[in-house]
Order: C-alpha cells, then sequence, then structure tokens
C-alpha cells in the first residue's frame, strides 16, 4: 500500500513541473511586453523598469523559471498588480469559498445521481427510469451560466425563495476562522447563520452540480444493470433474499467502483465550471478572481490561480486513485 | 490489376459496414432526434441570410420588447431582434464547432499515430505533455490559453480546439498500438510498404470509427466551451450573434426582460443536445458491442 502510494506521488513530479512550466509560460507568451500591459499605455518608463524588475522579466529565461519555481515552492506567487497584496494571500481568503461550493455541489450531485441511478436500474424501463434518464440527458447538453442564470430568474426574481448572490447575508457578522461559512457559522455558535450560509449555497450547488448529477446517474444506472446481471446476483436471489438485500448489499458495492472514477474526474470538471458559476452568482471564489485577474490583466493573479486549481485537480485525482484502491484490493496486488 | 482489385474489395467491405451502420443508426429513435436536431442547426447556419427576418446587427425596434408576432423571440437592449440574432448565431456556433474540433482532430491524430507508431522517446514525451495538458480541468486550460491569446473569438475556436487534443491523441495512440499487433500491418512491413503508408492506409483507417464518434461528441463540447468563454467575454465580442456572448450581461435585464436570456441558452442547449444524441446513436451503431 505504501509502496503503491509513493509510486504515484512520484508520478506527480512531472505533471507538478509540467504544470508549473506552463503557468510559468503564460506571462511569456503574451504577445508584447507583459509589463506594459499590465500597467497600461500611459505607464511611466521608470514604473515599467520597477515591474519588470519585480516580475524579474530583465533575466534570462530559464534563471526567470527556477525562480520562479523557488518562489513558488516557499509559497510565493507574487503580488496582485491591482491590490498590490499578495496573490497566496488573497487565494487563501478565497478558496474556501470555491471548496465549500464544489463540494457542496458534489454531495448533492453525488446523492441525487446515485439514487436516481440505483431506482432507474432496479426498475427498468419504469415511467421513473425514463424520466430521470431524459432528465439525465438534458443535464448532461446545459450549458452551466444558462441555468444558473434560469435559476435566478425563476427561484429569485419570481418565487424569492433563495437569494442571487454572495455567501451570506449582509445581516450576519461572522468571526471567521476557516473562511467555510458552514464550518465557522458553527463554530460561531449561530445556528442561523449556518442556515443562512446553507441558504446561500442551494442555487449555485445546483447549478453547478446539474453535470456531474447527471452523468453519475447514467454511469451508475448502466453500472448497475450490468452487475444486476451477473451469476452471483442470481445465486443471491436463488436463495431467498429479499430484493433489499440483494440490490444494497450485493449489488451495489460492486457497481459503486466505476463511479467512484467518475466522480474523481468530475471534480475537475467542477473546479473549471466553478468559474462560471462564481460569476453569476457573484461568489467570491477563486474562479470569480481569475476572470477579475484577466479583465484588469493581472498576470500574477491568474498564474497563481491556474496553478492553484490544476495543482488541487492533480490531488484530487490522486486521493480518488488512492481511495480506489481501498475499494477495490484487485488494483492494490494488480 | 492488383490495385484494382483491392479497391473493389475494400469497396464492397466498407460498402457493406456503413450500410450496416445507416441501418442501425436509422432504427435508433433516439439518435434520429439528434440527427434533426443537428440539421435544424446546420440548416439554420447554412441559410441564415434567408431564414433570418432581420438584421443580426442592426437595432429594429425598440429595446427589450417581449415575444410578439413580428419578434417571436423580442428584441434585446438594443432592440435587434433576438430571433435573428440566433439564427445567425447558429453560423458562427457551427464555424466554431468545426474549426475547435478539426484542430483538435488533425493535431491528435498526428500526434497519437505518430507517437504509438514510433513508440520510444516520442512516445514518452508526447504522452507526457498529453498527461500534463489533461491535468488541467479543460475550462482552465482554455482560459489561460484566452489569457495569453487575448479575447476573440477565433483565438477561443483555438483555445477550445488545443484544449481537446489529448482525447483524440489517447484515442489514436490506443487504437494504433492495437493495431500495430495485427498480421495484416505486419504484412504491409514485410512487403516493404513506407511507414506514411501504412499509417494512412492501414492503421488510420481502423481508428475512424471511434474517431468519428468522439468528433461528433465533440462539436457539442466545443459549442458548450466557447459559448461559455463568450460569456465570460473571453470569445465572441459585441456585436457578433453568438449565443453565449448574447447572455453575458442579461443578468441586469433578468426581472424586466427574460426572454433575452432563454432563447439563446436554449439554443445552445438544444443544438448540444442534438450532437449528444447523435454521437450516442453512432457509438452504437459502429460498435454494437459496447451496447
Amino acid at each position: 500500500m505504501t509502496t503503491y502510494i509513493a509510486k504515484r506521488l512520484l508520478m506527480l513530479l512531472p505533471v507538478l513541473l509540467g504544470i508549473s512550466v506552463t503557468v510559468f509560460l503564460i506571462i511569456h507568451l503574451i504577445p508584447g511586453n507583459p509589463a506594459q500591459l499590465m500597467l497600461g499605455e500611459r505607464a511611466t518608463p521608470e514604473a515599467l523598469a520597477a515591474l519588470e524588475k519585480q516580475l524579474g522579466l530583465d533575466q534570462p529565461l530559464h534563471v526567470q523559471f527556477f525562480r520562479f519555481l523557488g518562489r513558488v515552492l516557499t509559497g510565493d506567487l507574487g503580488r496582485s498588480i491591482r491590490s498590490n497584496k499578495p496573490v497566496i494571500s488573497e487565494l487563501a481568503e478565497r478558496f474556501p469559498a470555491t471548496i465549500e461550493l464544489s463540494f457542496f455541489s458534489m454531495f448533492v450531485a453525488v446523492v441525487v445521481g446515485v439514487s436516481a441511478g440505483i431506482i432507474s436500474a432496479v426498475k427498468r424501463y419504469s415511467l421513473f427510469d425514463h424520466v430521470s434518464m431524459f432528465l439525465a440527458l438534458i443535464g448532461v447538453s446545459m450549458p452551466i451560466f444558462w441555468l444558473g442564470l434560469m435559476l435566478i430568474w425563476f427561484f429569485s426574481v419570481n418565487l424569492g425563495w433563495f437569494p442571487p448572490s454572495s455567501r451570506l447575508d449582509v445581516r450576519f457578522f461572522l468571526e471567521t476562522y476557516t473562511n467555510f461559512y458552514l464550518i465557522d457559522s458553527l463554530l460561531n455558535r449561530n445556528l442561523a447563520a449556518f442556515l443562512n450560509a446553507l441558504w446561500h449555497l442551494v442555487m449555485p450547488a445546483l447549478a453547478l452540480g446539474t453535470i456531474p448529477m447527471a452523468i453519475i446517474a447514467r454511469m451508475t444506472r448502466s453500472s448497475m444493470l450490468e452487475v444486476l446481471g451477473q451469476d452471483y446476483i442470481r445465486t443471491a436471489r436463488a436463495k431467498g433474499l429479499a430484493q433489499r438485500v440483494v440490490v444494497f448489499r450485493h449489488a451495489l458495492k460492486n457497481a459503486l467502483l466505476p463511479v467512484v472514477t467518475i466522480v474523481g474526474l468530475q471534480f475537475g470538471f467542477l473546479l473549471g465550471g466553478a468559474i462560471l458559476t462564481e460569476t453569476i452568482f457573484s461568489w467570491p471564489g477563486v474562479g470569480r478572481y481569475i476572470i477579475e485577474g484577466i479583465n484588469e490583466r493581472d498576470y500574477p493573479v491568474v498564474q497563481g490561480t491556474v496553478l492553484l486549481i490544476a495543482t488541487t485537480f492533480v490531488f484530487v485525482n490522486l486521493l480518488v486513485d488512492i481511495l480506489y484502491t481501498f475499494i477495490d484490493p484487485r488494483i492494490r496486488y494488480g | 490489376m492488383a490495385v484494382a482489385e483491392r479497391e473493389i474489395r475494400t469497396k464492397a467491405a466498407s460498402q457493406g459496414g456503413w450500410m450496416m451502420v445507416y441501418r442501425r443508426l436509422t432504427k435508433n429513435k433516439a439518435a434520429m432526434v439528434g440527427a434533426v436536431l443537428v440539421g435544424l442547426f446546420v440548416v439554420s447556419a447554412l441559410f441564415a441570410p434567408l431564414l433570418a427576418p432581420y438584421d443580426p446587427l442592426e437595432p429594429v425596434a425598440p429595446p427589450l420588447e417581449p415575444p410578439s408576432a413580428s419578434h417571436p423571440l423580442g428584441t434585446d437592449y438594443l432592440g435587434r431582434d433576438i430571433l435573428s440574432r440566433i439564427i445567425f448565431g447558429a453560423r458562427v456556433s457551427l464555424q466554431v464547432g468545426v474549426a475547435a474540433v478539426g484542430i483538435a482532430l488533425v493535431v491528435g491524430t498526428l500526434v497519437g499515430a505518430v507517437s504509438a507508431y514510433y513508440g520510444g522517446w516520442a512516445d514518452l514525451i508526447v504522452m507526457r505533455v498529453m498527461e500534463i495538458m489533461l491535468s488541467f480541468p479543460s475550462i482552465l486550460l482554455a482560459i489561460a490559453i484566452m489569457a495569453i491569446m487575448g479575447p476573440q473569438l477565433i483565438n477561443a475556436m483555438i483555445a477550445v480546439g488545443i484544449v481537446a487534443i489529448p482525447t483524440y491523441a489517447r484515442l489514436v495512440r490506443s487504437s494504433v498500438l492495437s493495431v500495430k499487433e495485427h498480421e495484416y500491418t505486419e504484412a504491409a512491413v514485410a512487403i516493404g510498404a513506407t511507414d506514411l503508408r501504412i499509417i494512412l492506409l492501414h492503421v488510420l483507417p481502423n481508428c475512424l470509427a471511434p474517431l468519428i464518434v468522439q468528433a461528433t461528441l465533440g462539436i457539442a463540447t466545443a459549442i458548450l466551451d466557447t459559448a461559455a468563454l463568450s460569456f465570460l467575454g473571453l470569445g465572441a465580442q459585441p456585436p457578433t450573434p453568438e449565443w453565449g456572448a448574447m447572455l453575458s450581461d442579461t443578468r441586469e435585464y433578468i426581472q424586466r426582460a427574460p426572454w433575452v436570456m432563454t432563447f439563446p441558452g436554449l439554443a445552445i442547449m438544444i443544438s448540444v443536445l442534438g450532437f449528444n444524441l447523435l454521437g450516442d446513436g453512432l457509438r452504437d451503431a459502429l460498435d454494437p458491442r459496447l451496447k
């Protein structure tokens, strides 16, 4: 087990190096002088020279890369041109908002998707199966930014059920410890704030979670159908076991294996989709941060955010692979 | 004589094969719905100037008019006819989808075929690069590329195309690796065929089925991703009638004029659904074992 994890970690090194090269290159592939672009047309030569020096642009490329790598490894992602604050601390402030949103979306997607998939498989060709698979098909083709807008229109503007933006009503004050509002509100022993934060999460999570939900539902259904057709299930049924026991104890365990992989892959989609969802719902996470960075030509912000999201994605996938070996021992020994 | 004989044989074989695929495809209702949606999309793209009732770029009525007989989908904040903009938007999306998939298909196939056929260092390096590209969530990589190239529709096309390269490269690579082991490839090598000839005539035709499926589904993804980039302000710029761009900034009118944001999104969803259904259908038709 340990050797397996060690091997996987070692395999990660070239990928992480590749990610940092890509992120490093962002600023160097921009046509023109990046310092000029960031400061605008009317920048003074002194300011330009100062920024070039700050960014290290006056050095040869390989020197710049190793400096960049060294800084990144010590947690220094440079300063935002706009706010002049360290990018790492701005990211640290915003990242919990993105993680909270992604996890909650995934939670909803897994609960709804897996349940719908199981019921669809067990009651194959029933009305429920047809309706949920039709919805899943629509879900896979859904532009999430449009879904977000429609949710706002329907549930906020028309019905007034859910708030259309932000993480918490302004009337709440939270002492922040983790920047995860669901956790912070509990640490503040403020149940009303907890419920309010949850309330704010519902619509963005639904918008973000729809595609993974649809994919998980389809995957669970087909994998469940495959397992239900196997000999050992027939044996279990022949022994006279209740349908419930056969489905949940015998079939589900094996049927969920491919679903775990899908869940891992979908996390990447969530981190990417968060960029869109956060823009629509004015969610103060890293997704909105990178778009602001691009619009303001604040390249250290762009670089830092890309690095953070890509690295997170890589580690989530590693985690899923490791989790997989726990669920399916065949891989460990294979 | 040998050439003619081979032509006849491959023709017969492929005709029979494709006929069977066609028959299986037309029997699949979902795939046919997809084909109709795709047809609708392509027709409105090709004949946009004939179909659209108004100029998509010029104001033709008061702004934010609700749907009516003269403007079935209403007008936008500048008073432009939304139906006309959506019809012309199909043109933009079709171009984007075909161009992005074209880039991904050509580069991906080339890279995948070469790396699998030659193996060794080429394979190792190419596949590492692909792995690194896949370690970015695709929309993030596209956004990073857009940050470098600047917000323009053509750049969005290229970015979406680049992001999709690894999918095709991996697909072709694995197909080539399996075809390489077949006896007919060995036979071709034995009679002295060149590498290029072997790859083009013997190896690639055998990867065609999965590539067709992937390309069809890929157009759906390309349309979706480009619309997303445009929605974020990174792709098509005003006044281009691009569906994603038509949706950005509609939040301001969400209360007064919900039709402004309803229809462009519906257009995206329906065309993406069409390509997804058709792609799924093609997969089932081309490889019935997968069903």
